[in-house]
C-alpha cells in the first residue's frame, strides 16, 4: 500500500468524523432543555431573570454558529472544552475514560474471536451434523438475546449464586491486574454474545463458500491433507468477510458498551456520555461521542490495511 | 421543589417493630443502649449515581446533597421529624415585625482547612447563592434577603425585605451549606466544609472517598464525640439489580434506592436490614388549568371523583410501592396535614352530574403526557386510562423520555400528566411553589386570589397553629379546585448488612443519619 492511500484513507476518515461533530452538536441542540432547565429541575427556585443570566454564563445566548465556531477553534487546539456540570476539562476525563471502554471492547472483541472462528470453522467442516446443530443454536440465542438481559442473567448466576466474580465496580489494572481482569471479565462475556454469534454465522458461510471453490479441490487432489487445506488454503481466503464483519461490529460493541457500563457501574465512555445527555452537558456529549467516532473510523482504517496484509491479491496506490 | 416540615411517617412493619426502636418519628437500628456504641469501620455504600458536580452550591442534585451532607453543616438542620433543630447557629431570634433574624454562631469549629469558622462565613455563603455569577439553581430561596451581616464574630443578621417564616427550612436544606471564602473556587474539584467527614478523593464513576473529621463538633446524646465511622466510601452502581446484588455479596454494607422489586428478596435475608418506609413526597395528576375543558374546576373534580388511589397503589405499584393519598400534598402523619378519609375513593354518580353541569355529559377525550423513565410516573397511566372511561372520557397516552419530557412539562406543553415532588422542610413548599400564581413551580397554570391570599399570610404568621389554619383551608379549597388529583405518596427504603448499626433513615431523603452510624464485628 502507498503512502499516498493512506494519507487519502486518513483524511477520508477526519472528514467524516468533523460530519459526525456537526451532527452531534446540531443534534443536541434539538433536544428539548438546556443545561439551565436540567439543573433547576422540578425542585429548584429560580427566577426568570436569574435563569436568563444562568443562560448567559453558560454562553448559551450566543448565536448557535458561534458556539459552534467557538467549540470547533478549540478541537483544533486539542480542547475539547469544559463540563459545564463539574467544571472538569472533558478532554482530562475522556483520557480517564477511555481505556476503560478500550479494555472491555478489547476484551470483548477477544472472547468473540475465540469463541466464534472455532465454532464456525467446526460448524462448515461438520456440516449438518450435531456440532453444526449446536452451533447454529448458539448463533441464534447469541443474536437473539439482548446483551443486558443476559448480563443480569450473568450477575445473578457467577456473582450471586456462585460468588465467582464481583456483580459490579471497576478495578483498575495499577491496582491489581487479576481484580481488574475479574472486574471486566462478565461484563466483556455479556458484550461479546452477539459479536460472537456473528462470527461464528460468518465463518461458517465464509469457510463453506470457499470449501466449494476450485482451488480447494485441486489442493486436495494434489494430496494436501485435510488440515493443511483448510489452515493454509480455505481459512485465509475466508477471513476477508470475517474482519469486514468484525470491523463493522466494533461500532455496536461500542454502543453496547454505553449499556454495559451502566449496568455494570464500569466508568466508561458510554455511560459519561449517557450523565452528559441527561443533563444536557454539551461539550460532554459532543467530546465523548466524537471520540467513539473517531475510534471507529480508526477501527475501520485498521480493517482496511489488515485486507493487504491478509490478501496479496489487495493493493492500495 | 417543595422542602417542606414533615412529620414522618408512622406506619411500621411488625417485622421493623421487633428490630427497631421508635426514635422520634424515624427508625434506628438496634436499640440505643442494647449495645455499646462502638466507633469504627469504614462504610462502604452503594450509590445509585455521581454527584452532579462536587459544589453544593450550583446543582440541585440528591446525588450531590446526599453524598456531601455530612462532609458540611447548615446554619440550622432538620431533625429526623422535620423539626428545625440548632446546627452551625446555636440560637436565633426573630424581630416583632418578622423582618430581621439574628443568629448566634457555634464558636470553636474549623473547617476542614484549619481555619476557624465565624459568622462572616454564613453570610458570604448565602450570598454566593444569592449571587447570579455562582448560577445556583437556589437563588430564589433567599430573594426576600435584603442583605447579611456580621457585626461580629459569633451573630449573623439576616435583614428581609418581607416577612418570610420559611426562611429557616431554606437554611436548613442541605445543600445551602456554610462553605470558607477561600475554598469558594475550588469547591467543585475539592469540597471544604465543616462536617463529621472530610472529603479525601472523587474518581467520577468509581468513587468517592471520605474520612473521618477528628475536629468535629457534634456530640451524641451522651457527649460522646461523633462521627463514630472511620470513613465512608461511596461507590457508583446505577443498575438496581446490580445494587442489590452488590449488597447481598457483600461488596457494599450498604445501599440506597432499593427497587420495590428488590424489598422482598432482602428482607428474606438473613444478612440483611431493610430500612424506611413512605417518604416525604406526593404524586398526583396535574391538570394544565389553562386548557379547555380543564379550564373547569367542575370538570377535574369530576376527574377526581372518577380515580381509585388504592387500585393504584395495588394494581400499578404492585403493593409496594406506595400509600395513596388522602388528597393533600402534606406527607402522612404531617402537622399540617389536612386529610380527607373519602379522597380517592370513587363516586361515579357524583362525577358523571359534575360532568353533565360542566357540559360534558358524554366525556371528552384526553391527552396524557407522561414519563418513561420513572416506573412510579409512567404506571399508573393505565390504571387512570381505565378508571375515566365509565364516564366517557377517552385517554391517550403519550410517554416520553425524562430528559425530554421534563423540558415539556416546565415550559407547561402539556394536558393532564403525572408527576410529584419530594418535601423537605416547610409547609410553604408544598403549596406556595406548586400552586402561588407567581410561582416559578407552579406548573399547573393553577390561579386563585383566595389561595394565594392565605399562602402570603402564611409567610408572615410565625405561630405553627396560626400557619396550620391557614394551610387548612388552602388544603380544602384544593380539593374543591384540584388543580391536581393528589394519587399517592411513594416509599423509599436504604438496605444495610446487619453489621452496620446505629443508621437512622430520614424520611426526606437525608442520610445525616450516617453521622450516627458504625460497623460492627
Amino acid at each position: 500500500m502507498s503512502a499516498g492511500w493512506l494519507v487519502r484513507r486518513v483524511l477520508m476518515a477526519l472528514l467524516a468524523a468533523f460530519g459526525v461533530g456537526v451532527l452531534v452538536f446540531a443534534l443536541l441542540r434539538l433536544i428539548p432543555g438546556d443545561v439551565v432547565t436540567q439543573l433547576i429541575g422540578l425542585e429548584g427556585n429560580v427566577s426568570a431573570a436569574q435563569q436568563a443570566e444562568m443562560r448567559r454564563l453558560f454562553g448559551l445566548d450566543q448565536p448557535i454558529w458561534m458556539q459552534f465556531l467557538s467549540w470547533f477553534s478549540g478541537l483544533v487546539r486539542g480542547d475539547f472544552g469544559i463540563s459545564l456540570r463539574t467544571d472538569r476539562p472533558v478532554f482530562q476525563d475522556l483520557l480517564l475514560r477511555f481505556p476503560v471502554t478500550l479494555e472491555l471492547t478489547g476484551l470483548a472483541l477477544i472472547f468473540a474471536v475465540l469463541v466464534g472462528l472455532p465454532l464456525g470453522i467446526l460448524a462448515a467442516l461438520r456440516r449438518g451434523q450435531a456440532a453444526d446443530l449446536i452451533s447454529s443454536s448458539f448463533v441464534l440465542i447469541g443474536l437473539a438475546a439482548p446483551e443486558f438481559w443476559l448480563a443480569i442473567l450473568m450477575i445473578l448466576l457467577f456473582s450471586l449464586k456462585l460468588g465467582w466474580f464481583p456483580p459490579n465496580g471497576y478495578v483498575s489494572p495499577t491496582e491489581s491486574l487479576t481484580g481488574n481482569l475479574k472486574s471486566l471479565f462478565l461484563p466483556a462475556l455479556a458484550l461479546s454474545f452477539g459479536l460472537a454469534a456473528a462470527t461464528t454465522r460468518i465463518v461458517r458461510a465464509s469457510l463453506l463458500d470457499v470449501l466449494s471453490q476450485d482451488y480447494i479441490r485441486t489442493a486436495r487432489a494434489k494430496g494436501l491433507s485435510g488440515g493443511a487445506v483448510v489452515v493454509k488454503h480455505a481459512l485465509r481466503n475466508a477471513l476477508i468477510p470475517v474482519i469486514t464483519v468484525i470491523g463493522l461490529q466494533v461500532g455496536s460493541l461500542l454502543g453496547g458498551a454505553v449499556i454495559i457500563e451502566q449496568l455494570f457501574g464500569l466508568p466508561g465512555v458510554g455511560r459519561f456520555a449517557l450523565e452528559g445527555i441527561n443533563l444536557r452537558d454539551y461539550p460532554v456529549v459532543q467530546g465523548a461521542v466524537l471520540w467513539i467516532a473517531v475510534s471507529y473510523v480508526l477501527v475501520n482504517v485498521v480493517v482496511d490495511v489488515l485486507y493487504g496484509v491478509i490478501d496479496a491479491r489487495v493493493t492500495y496506490s | 421543589m417543595s422542602r417542606s416540615t414533615l412529620t414522618a411517617p408512622r406506619t411500621l412493619t411488625r417485622r421493623t417493630l421487633t428490630l427497631c426502636t421508635l426514635l422520634g418519628t424515624s427508625l434506628m437500628l438496634a436499640a440505643p443502649g442494647a449495645q455499646a456504641q462502638t466507633s469504627g469501620g469504614v462504610l462502604r455504600a452503594g450509590m445509585q449515581a455521581d454527584p452532579v458536580g462536587l459544589d453544593p452550591h450550583v446543582t440541585q442534585a440528591t446525588s450531590t446533597r446526599n453524598q456531601l451532607e455530612n462532609v458540611y453543616d447548615t446554619l440550622v438542620a432538620f431533625d429526623p421529624s422535620g423539626k428545625i433543630v440548632p446546627s452551625l447557629a446555636t440560637r436565633w431570634t426573630t424581630s416583632k415585625d418578622g423582618l430581621t433574624w439574628t443568629f448566634t454562631v457555634r464558636s470553636g469549629v474549623k473547617f476542614h482547612n484549619g481555619r476557624a469558622f465565624e459568622a462572616s462565613d454564613v453570610a458570604y455563603s448565602i450570598n454566593r447563592i444569592k449571587d447570579p455569577a455562582t448560577k445556583s439553581p437556589r437563588s430564589g430561596d433567599f430573594e426576600l434577603v435584603k442583605s447579611i451581616a456580621a457585626p461580629n464574630k459569633t451573630k449573623v443578621v439576616f435583614t428581609l425585605s418581607k416577612p418570610f417564616s420559611p426562611l429557616l427550612s431554606k437554611l436548613a436544606f442541605s445543600l445551602n451549606v456554610i462553605v470558607p471564602r477561600e475554598a469558594a473556587a475550588t469547591l467543585n474539584t475539592k469540597p471544604v466544609g465543616t462536617g463529621p467527614f472530610v472529603f479525601d478523593s472523587y474518581v467520577p464513576q468509581t468513587r468517592m472517598v471520605l474520612k473521618k473529621n477528628p475536629n468535629f463538633w457534634g456530640k451524641d446524646a451522651k457527649g460522646n464525640k461523633l462521627p463514630y465511622l472511620d470513613g465512608i466510601t461511596y461507590s457508583y452502581l446505577p443498575d438496581p439489580t446490580a445494587r442489590v446484588t452488590a449488597l447481598r455479596t457483600g461488596t457494599v454494607d450498604w445501599i440506597e434506592y432499593v427497587p420495590s422489586t428488590g424489598i422482598s428478596a432482602l428482607k428474606g435475608d438473613a444478612n440483611i436490614n431493610v430500612l424506611g418506609g413512605p417518604a416525604a413526597n406526593y404524586r398526583a395528576l396535574f391538570f394544565n388549568v389553562a386548557q379547555k375543558p380543564l379550564d373547569d374546576p367542575k370538570v377535574r373534580r369530576a376527574i377526581a371523583y372518577a380515580i381509585n388511589n388504592q387500585e393504584i397503589v395495588d394494581v400499578a405499584l404492585l403493593g409496594v410501592g406506595g400509600l395513596a393519598s388522602p388528597g393533600t400534598v402534606f406527607p402522612n402523619g404531617s402537622y399540617y396535614a389536612a386529610p380527607d378519609a373519602n379522597y380517592g375513593k370513587p363516586n361515579l354518580d357524583k362525577a358523571r352530574a359534575l360532568l353533565k353541569e360542566a357540559g360534558y355529559p358524554n366525556g371528552f377525550p384526553l391527552e396524557l403526557k407522561v414519563t418513561s423513565t420513572y416506573d412510579f410516573l409512567r404506571a399508573p397511566a393505565e390504571i387512570i386510562q381505565a378508571q375515566l372511561a365509565p364516564i366517557g372520557i377517552k385517554v391517550n397516552i403519550n410517554a416520553l423520555e425524562w430528559s425530554v419530557y421534563l423540558p415539556d412539562v416546565l415550559a407547561k406543553k402539556y394536558t393532564a400528566t403525572i408527576l410529584g415532588e419530594s418535601g423537605q422542610g416547610d409547609p410553604d413548599d408544598y403549596l406556595y411553589t406548586p400552586f402561588a400564581s407567581d410561582s416559578g413551580g407552579n406548573l399547573t397554570n393553577f390561579k386563585d386570589a383566595t389561595i394565594d391570599k392565605w399562602l402570603d399570610q402564611g409567610r408572615q404568621v410565625s405561630s405553627p397553629a396560626a400557619r396550620k389554619k391557614l394551610y387548612v383551608d388552602v388544603q380544602k379549597r384544593l380539593v374543591d379546585l384540584s388543580p391536581m388529583v393528589f394519587l399517592y405518596s411513594s416509599t423509599q427504603y436504604e438496605a444495610a448488612r446487619k453489621t452496620v448499626q446505629g443508621y437512622q433513615h430520614f424520611p426526606n431523603t437525608s442520610y445525616i443519619g450516617l453521622r450516627t452510624a458504625w460497623l460492627g464485628k
